[in-house]
């Protein structure tokens, strides 16, 4: 072996190194500041294909890029109710009418296109609304389309909706939880051949970006739909970049090599701290579909035939509840960017405000209910105890989640001002979730994410719900009475759903600690730059890149996007 | 050396069935299910999650699945990933490049850089080279890889805006960019993670080195090659770096698949898409069919990098050649 071999090595390996540190040169040649976003996403949008976004591939990367490609039927205006049906606005449909409080007649946009051409017909809406009903293929999409009875066609542009029962939300499921998709395309193939066919892979969509390119891990290209049948996009060019670490999200945003983070950033709060100084970026705050909450069971943990020992008692509940400061805990973790919620009610509800605000804290009201109900501190050691059992219970919550631990450690010492002891017990995300699901837990620091409905919360909140998604075996026969009419009734539900929010904080099944508002980072030169709650990057192609700001990045040629695409689509 | 070479190859299958075995028994002793979550978190209901079961075959007796994903891998088949929809091989085709041009890189570093400087350490020691080369070495040693990660790519990636903070190429790069273009690209793309793990990593190779050297120095052949006459370098790299290298190469053996799979968090701050990040997510999100493809993969890599220690030291030492 030559004497020189590790010392030439080395030489060659500085020698490749040395250029590396110069700065990439501009790639694209510029002819037209048409725009650009890099978005970075928290996951691999790998199957962002409506029907088959189901069980781990139901998540918003797969949304995010889903809403770019496919339209819906119409859309929920934001902050209005979804019960109101002049509150809704077109997409694929031009309009839509009622033949009477069962049916509902669609007419679809005669512009509309799939990225291939093809005119976007009533055939693709019954296709895809009979793989959405099936809740063998799409268990997600199936639930909530439970009462409707049939979608059919009526030439090539007209489709007839059957319900098998009147309620006030009828247009909101038959435009909020399906896109169509092409059956022209698609209708040759089974759910699991359409999983791995090519279009999945290059998905023909007819929103207002259409497919170029994924590579495998690291990104997903889309190229803006010059014949958008809604209005030409002002963003030529959509990327989203990957990364599954936040550290990596943020600094990607922070280096100036992506545009917006697909992301919530508060908590941490330090994050502020980090965005505040940047004049390049622009926060953009916006109501979102999530809650946590402490979940209490009902249920005895070992047996679930019997009542909690505990936390049955409805007394006890309200008490825990008042010992909590809530509002102090929700400013902590979020500064201003929470709200205490009335009820199970995400900022993505309209019906959030309707009950009021939330009450608490009181510790000395809590410590007298506590009291009443034979809870006393009979040895003197800080723990309420009664017939020899002390008042103790323990909080379970996923390790993983920062913000759930931290929460937790302040529910432990304000419960334990009142003479309650909690244990605390951080569980790996996959055994937390089979306990949680398995009824296991005294409390549960429970997260979730609500669709615009209230009907929604009928699920998790209604007897109907043990067994089901209701884990902690709350029933209150009143509740569901009023969530059910307000489901149904052909007047303004707002009253009954307020009241059904009032009586469910009143039974505290839960202490509802925190909905927040999401912020996100985006850059500041563009124009017109909102976003939706319930898709927050759906009207990117309302976006447009402001003049004069320009980056290197957006002189994207028109063209050759959309040679791109094309190409991709071949 | 056919003979040799295939009881070899044969000891290496049985690893692998037994790998597999133990792997999938562990797997699924392991708590928490790749579905229950959605009935949890996403609050859907248990029935819902039972029709995905069901698609997924995970309902099926534990025999029977073991039973499919054998006769599936015999074809070159391990399944559909839960999680990305995909066939686990596709994913792994993908992602493997990405990994092996990382741990290649921290590996081709650590075996000239850190050898050369192992050497140099042999040669000063007890002088203050010797205890710089040391202190500098173990305090890369023992700092968490994640945390230089962080502060590289904050301080050079974001601050400094040297080298790009994440990621694996320029998305903004043209499709039809040269070749030469793309490759300084994802050489820029490379530095802060390579150099993340080579700082964790290089010490091992320089400590090994060391003591093998010391060692071998201090053998009879070692003076007799001075007697002889010979120039010191020739001494040191002819006769003394080539008997030393033996600790070195079961090194190389056991790191080449711990590198590869261990470079998780390395992969996650720096947004690289290899088979670490894959496998993280894989064991998050319980998604068996990648757990075991990664597992497997990482298997093979064991298997394989035995088997090229053993022939590598059969060429550096005749007298190990046990198939002459």
């Amino acid at each position: 072996m030559s004497r020189w071999t590790p010392r030439l090595a080395l030489v060659c390996s500085l020698a490749v190194a040395a250029p590396l540190a110069r700065p990439a040169v501009a790639p694209l040649a510029a002819q037209r500041p048409a725009g650009t976003v890099v978005l970075v996403l928290p996951q691999t949008p790998a199957l962002p294909i409506p029907t088959l976004m189901e069980g781990p591939a139901a998540h918003t990367a797969n949304f995010d890029v889903a809403d770019q490609l496919f339209l819906r039927l119409a859309v929920p205006l934001p902050g209005r109710s979804t019960a109101d049906e002049r509150a809704f606005e077109p997409q694929l449909a031009r309009s839509w009418s009622r033949r009477d409080s069962l049916t509902l007649v669609f007419d679809l946009d005669p512009r509309a296109r799939w990225h291939d051409g093809v005119p976007v017909t009533a055939r693709d809406v019954v296709f895809t609304f009979d793989r959405a009903r099936d809740p063998r293929v799409a268990p997600r999409l199936a639930r909530p389309l439970h009462w409707l009875e049939g979608v059919t066609a009526e030439g090539e542009r007209r489709v007839v909706f059957r319900f098998s029962r009147a309620y006030a939300e009828q247009l909101y499921d038959a435009t909020f939880h399906v896109q169509p998709l092409p059956a022209h395309l698609v209708a040759r193939l089974s759910p699991e051949e359409l999983q791995r066919s090519a279009f999945a892979q290059a998905p023909v969509g007819n929103g207002p970006y259409r497919w170029v390119r994924a590579v495998a891990g690291q990104t997903v290209e889309l190229a803006a739909n010059p014949d958008f049948f809604l209005g030409r996009p002002g963003i030529q060019r959509l990327l989203f970049r990957i990364a599954t670490s936040p550290d990596a999200r943020l600094n990607l945003l922070l280096s100036g090599e992506a545009d917006a983070v697909a992301e919530n950033l508060i908590p941490p709060l330090a994050n502020l701290e980090r965005l505040a100084p940047r004049r390049d970026l622009r926060l953009v705050p916006v109501p979102s579909n999530s809650l946590g909450y402490l979940l209490f069971n009902q249920r005895d943990r070992a047996d679930h035939a019997r009542p909690h020992p505990i936390l049955a008692d409805v007394a006890v509940r309200r008490a825990l509840v008042l010992a909590l400061d809530r509002q102090a805990m929700a400013r902590a973790a979020f500064g201003s960017y929470a709200e205490v919620p009335v009820g199970p009610s995400s900022q993505v509800l309209w019906t959030r405000h309707l009950a009021g605000r939330a009450k608490g804290p009181d510790p000395a009201l809590a410590r007298r209910l506590l009291a009443e109900r034979g809870w006393r501190d009979g040895d003197g050691d800080g723990i309420l105890d009664r017939g020899g059992q002390p008042l103790a219970l323990t909080l379970q919550f996923p390790a993983q989640s920062g913000l759930r631990r931290q929460m937790a450690l302040q529910v432990q010492a304000q419960l334990r001002a009142v003479g309650v002891r909690l244990d605390l017990v951080p569980l790996d995300g996959p055994v937390w979730i089979e306990r949680r699901s398995a009824g296991d837990f005294d409390i549960d620091f429970s997260s979730a994410s609500q669709d615009p409905s209230p009907a929604g919360l009928l699920q998790s909140w209604s007897c109907g719900g043990i067994g089901g998604t209701n884990v902690a075996a709350y029933c209150d026969p009143r509740v569901d009475s009023l969530m059910t009419r307000a489901i149904v009734t052909r007047g303004d539900p707002a009253p009954l759903w307020r009241e059904a929010l009032r009586q469910i904080e009143a039974d505290a099944p839960a202490a509802f600690l925190y909905a927040p508002t999401f912020v996100y980072a985006v850059h500041a030169r563009y124009e017109h730059a909102t976003l939706r709650p319930d898709s927050p990057w759906a009207n990117v192609w309302r976006w447009s890149v402001r003049p004069g700001a320009a980056l290197p990045r957006d002189r994207v040629s028109a063209g050759a996007a959309a040679s791109s695409a094309a190409e991709a689509g071949r | 050396m056919a003979r040799w070479l295939a009881g070899r190859l044969a000891q290496g299958v049985l690893t692998f069935a037994v790998a597999t075995v133990l792997l999938f028994c562990l797997m699924r002793a392991t708590p928490g299910d790749p579905l229950a979550r959605l009935a949890g978190e996403r609050q859907i209901d248990p029935a819902d999650v039972a029709h995905l079961r069901a698609r997924y075959g995970l309902d099926q007796p534990l025999g029977r699945q073991f039973a499919t994903f054998v006769t599936g891998a015999l074809r070159g088949d391990l399944g559909v990933s839960i999680t990305y929809g995909r066939p686990v091989t596709a994913l792994l085709r993908e992602r493997l490049p990405a990994t092996l041009l990382l741990v290649g890189t921290v590996l081709l570093v650590d075996f000239t850089l850190g050898l050369w400087l192992g050497v140099r350490q042999a040669l000063a020691r007890g002088r203050a080279l010797d205890a710089t080369l040391s202190t500098l070495s173990l305090a890369g040693y023992a700092a968490p890889s994640f945390w230089i990660g962080l502060v590289l790519a904050w301080l050079v990636g974001v601050e400094w805006r040297l080298l790009p903070a994440a990621g694996m190429a320029d998305p903004l790069l043209a499709a039809d960019a040269p070749w030469a273009t793309r490759a300084l690209d994802v050489a820029r793309h490379l530095v802060l993670p390579a150099l993340t793990l080579v700082v964790v990593s290089l010490a091992a190779a320089m400590r090994y080195q060391r003591a093998a050297l010391l060692e071998v120095l201090a053998q009879p052949f070692m003076q007799t090659a001075r007697a002889k006459g010979l120039p010191a370098r020739a001494v040191v790299w002819r006769h003394g770096w080539r008997n030393a290298l033996f600790p070195v190469l079961t090194l190389f053996g056991l790191w080449l698949p711990l590198l590869a799979s261990g470079s998780v968090f390395v992969e996650a701050v720096f947004a690289w898409p290899g088979l670490g990040s894959l496998a993280a997510e894989a064991v998050a999100g319980r998604d068996y069919p990648v757990i075991m493809g990664t597992s497997l993969l990482v298997t093979v890599l064991v298997v394989a990098s035995a088997l090229l220690v053993d022939l590598a030291y059969a060429w550096l030492d005749p007298r190990v050649r046990h198939w002459t």
